[in-house]
Order: structure tokens, then sequence, then C-alpha cells
């Protein structure tokens, strides 16, 4: 006992462990998002075809690059891919009017752009990561010509699930355009107290198992980078709260092939890359059949599924994920970068 | 030792006690109040804000929604100033620019 108080205490004279720190440059900004580009690795790219991570609207992006050991980013980088990232920012009352049409279409289509133009390649690998998914996944369906492959990562498809979520939203008492109309972005105390509803006991839980591990300093950083990232939440835009209540959670119109954005209908039989979707097991955020059903509604000839145990964060952040998540990532990637891998790679391989 | 037995013995209480909530938090006796509830708090705070706004209009002053809308507007602005960008870029004659 007394060695965990002794090792907590170290832990708090030092500084809180850095987030988000694979070095990167913002390559392109529009209205709050920014394009960040990953430097790449002192022995330069492996492949050709740059990578675009797209998070949630309602997190930080640097989730996929949370902190040393349980970064996404850095991990890809070091195996030489060109590492984009969708830095959304925090909206501005403003942006209460950003909905579906800007997201997913506009500024989606324009962060696809600027990577492929940047990386000299014709087409971009698209990830998204929960809401960032189902962004990816609409934007796939819209403009599937510069996609050379999708892979969403517990990304919510079909929304009338038997999840938490998918029961509050289509609760018949509650009018999402009242509350955008009276707070215009939906604001993030109140959704962070609605995730922390899912599990009410998770504060606690969470607290007994860091004092079981308080001997471990390197969990205990993981786990503060965790946390604050957790607590580090945007509000999401009302009018795209309001259409992703209404049209996904209620109308589940994006899997019935209904959903409209930019005036278009959004078909997802029109993504024809390749496609992978990653499920969770314990994800209690989105479902895995949730997610698990872009596979059933995509054109693509060539499809697979990635099913881990781990919940909807920590099977993305965990040790684990470094040994059999991230290298199923690039392996996917690097199957389908369609002829264009760079060959020095290759040769500086056989030469060592 | 003690730690261990306790621990498993919270982990079982955490599990039954979550999953009792959840039964709770999906009940229609709980979400249709709660629905009502946060939709009436919505719909007040909206009133207060237009007798608000009404009141800043009587003086001649923009409301925050005007400002909100104004900023909109520049932002879509850009957006198509960079729609425009990238059109007449396609449009350049390679090695040009």
């Amino acid at each position: 006992m007394m060695a965990k108080i002794l090792s907590l205490g170290r832990r708090a004279a030092r500084p809180l462990p850095e987030v988000g720190s694979t070095p990167s440059d913002a390559v392109f900004a529009e209205n709050k998002w920014r394009l960040l580009r990953a430097r790449p690795r002192a022995e330069g790219l492996a492949f050709q075809t740059p990578v675009l991570l797209v998070p949630s609207l309602i997190n930080r992006h640097y989730v996929l690059d949370l902190t040393r050991g349980k970064s996404l980013t850095s991990f890809l980088v070091e195996r030489g891919h060109d590492v984009f990232t969708v830095d959304w920012g925090t909206p501005g009352d403003e942006d209460r009017f950003l909905g579906f049409d800007d997201f997913a279409d506009r500024y989606l289509g324009r962060a696809v752009r600027r990577t492929a133009l940047l990386a000299g390649s014709e087409r971009v690998h698209l990830f998204g990561y929960c809401l960032g998914g189902t962004l990816a996944a609409i934007h796939a369906a819209l403009r599937p010509d510069r996609i050379q492959s999708l892979l969403t990562l517990a990304g919510p498809v079909r929304f009338h699930d038997e999840g938490l979520l998918s029961a509050w939203t289509r609760s018949p008492g509650f009018d999402s355009q009242a509350f955008v109309a009276a707070f215009g972005n939906a604001p993030w105390p109140l959704m962070q107290a609605a995730f922390q509803l899912l599990r009410p006991t998770l504060a606690l839980s969470k607290a007994v198992h860091l004092w079981h591990r308080a001997g471990d300093p390197t969990f205990v950083d993981g786990f503060l980078a965790l946390e604050r990232w957790g607590n580090d939440n945007v509000s999401f835009p009302g009018r795209a709260f309001h259409e992703y209540l209404e049209r996904l959670y209620r109308e589940d119109a994006l899997a019935r092939g209904e959903l409209r954005v930019s005036g278009e209908r959004v078909d997802l039989a029109r993504v024809r890359c390749p496609t992978l979707a990653v499920t969770f097991e314990h994800d209690n955020i989105v479902p895995w059949k949730s997610a698990a059903a872009l596979l059933d509604l995509v054109g693509a000839a060539e499809r697979e599924r990635l099913h881990l145990p781990g919940g909807h964060v920590g099977a993305l952040v965990s040790s684990a994920a470094h040994k059999q998540l991230w290298p199923r990532l690039s392996e996917f990637w690097v199957k389908h970068e369609g002829g264009a891998a760079r060959q020095k790679t290759d040769r500086g391989r056989a030469a060592r | 030792m003690l730690w261990d037995a306790w621990k498993k013995g919270f982990d079982a209480w955490e599990n039954a006690t979550a999953q009792y909530l959840e039964q709770w938090l999906r009940s229609p006796l709980v979400l249709e109040p709660a629905g009502h509830l946060l939709t009436r708090a919505s719909q007040a705070k909206a009133a207060a804000d237009r007798s608000a706004a009404a009141f800043w209009g009587m003086l001649g002053l923009p409301t925050k929604r005007d400002q909100e809308r104004s900023l909109h507007a520049l932002n879509q602005l850009q957006s198509r100033l960079m729609d425009l960008e990238e059109r007449l870029s396609e449009l350049e004659p390679p090695g040009r620019g």
C-alpha cells in the first residue's frame, strides 16, 4: 500500500503526460478545422498513398495520437505511412448552422483533395473513428473517386440497435429541434454527462482500477492521458446534432439508404473500394452490430471485418492495440496500396 | 491478498449494479419524463432568449443570433472562395503557378 501511495505521489510531482505529441504540421485550415500532416520518419515514406484519419466531431482528434506508446499516428509514421489527420477544432456559437452537408461533404471533401494534392497521390486511404467513421462512409459513398480504401473503426452505420444511446435518442419525449433552438450547439458538458450515464459506476470503477495498478507508472501515465482526452470534449454543432439524432438515430436513414447529404441520396452501395470495418466486442457506445452493418451495405468486392475484444476507446489505445489492431490497419493499407508502394523501402529492407 | 479478494467482490458488485442501472436508464418510465423535462427546459430557455433578443432589438442592437448568422455567412463565403480557388487551380495548365 505504501509503495502505491509513493508511486502516485511521485507521479503527481511530475507534469501530466504529453498528448498528441507526434511531430506534425498544420497544412491547411478552414473555419475551425485543420488538416495536420505528421512528419515522416527519418528514412522517408514507404508508401505513396496517404492515410487520412478522421476522428469524431465531439472528441478531440488526439485520441489517435494519445501519448508515447499509445499513439496510432506515431505507429503508422514508423511504418512509413504518410499520415494526415483532420482536427475538427472547437466549434463557435456561429457553427450551430453546420450540418452533415458541411462535415461529410464539403470539409471532408476538401480534406481528401488537399491530402491527395500534398501527398502527390491520386487517391487516399480514408479512415474514420466513431462518428468519424460514419462521416467517412458517407463521404466515400458520395464521392468515391479519390478513395483508395475505406476503413472504419467503431463507426456506427445502423443506428437502430440495442445500445443505450439508441434507446435514449429515440425516446419520444425528447425534441431535438427545441433543444438546438435553445442551446445552438449541443453543449459538451451535457453530452459528457450523457456518456457517463451509459455506465454510471464507471468513475468509481476507474478509481478502484487506478489504485489497483498504482505501482505501474506506464499504466498510470496512460490512464492520465486517456482521462485528459476524455474530459477535453467539444460541443456538437447544432444542425449536425439535430440531423444525427433525427436522420440517423430515429429514422436510421443511412442504413435504409434514405439519408440525403448536399441534396444527394447517400447510397453505401456506391462504396466499391476495399473496405474494412473494425468492431469491438464490449463497445457500449457503438454496439458492434451497428458498426459491422457497413459491410452488408457497401458495394465493395473486397470487404473485411476485424472483431476484437475491448471497449470503444480502450481497444484503440491499449497495449494490445499495439500488437493486434494497429498492425492489422497498416497491413490493410499496404495490401491495398494499388501497386504504388515506394520500392526504395523494399530495397532498403532487403539490404539490411 | 485481502485487496485482491475485495477487488473481485467490487468488480462483481460494479457489474451487477451497472446492469441494474442500465435497465432503469432504458425504461420508458424514466426516458419519457426525462425527455419531456429536457424539451420543456429547452423551450423555456428559447423563450427567455427570444425575450432578451427582442429587448436588444428594440434598442437597435444586433442580437446574438444576428452575430452568429453574420459570422456563419462569412465562413460560408470563405468556403466558397476556397472552392473557386480549387477549380481555378484545376483549370490551370500544368507547370504554372
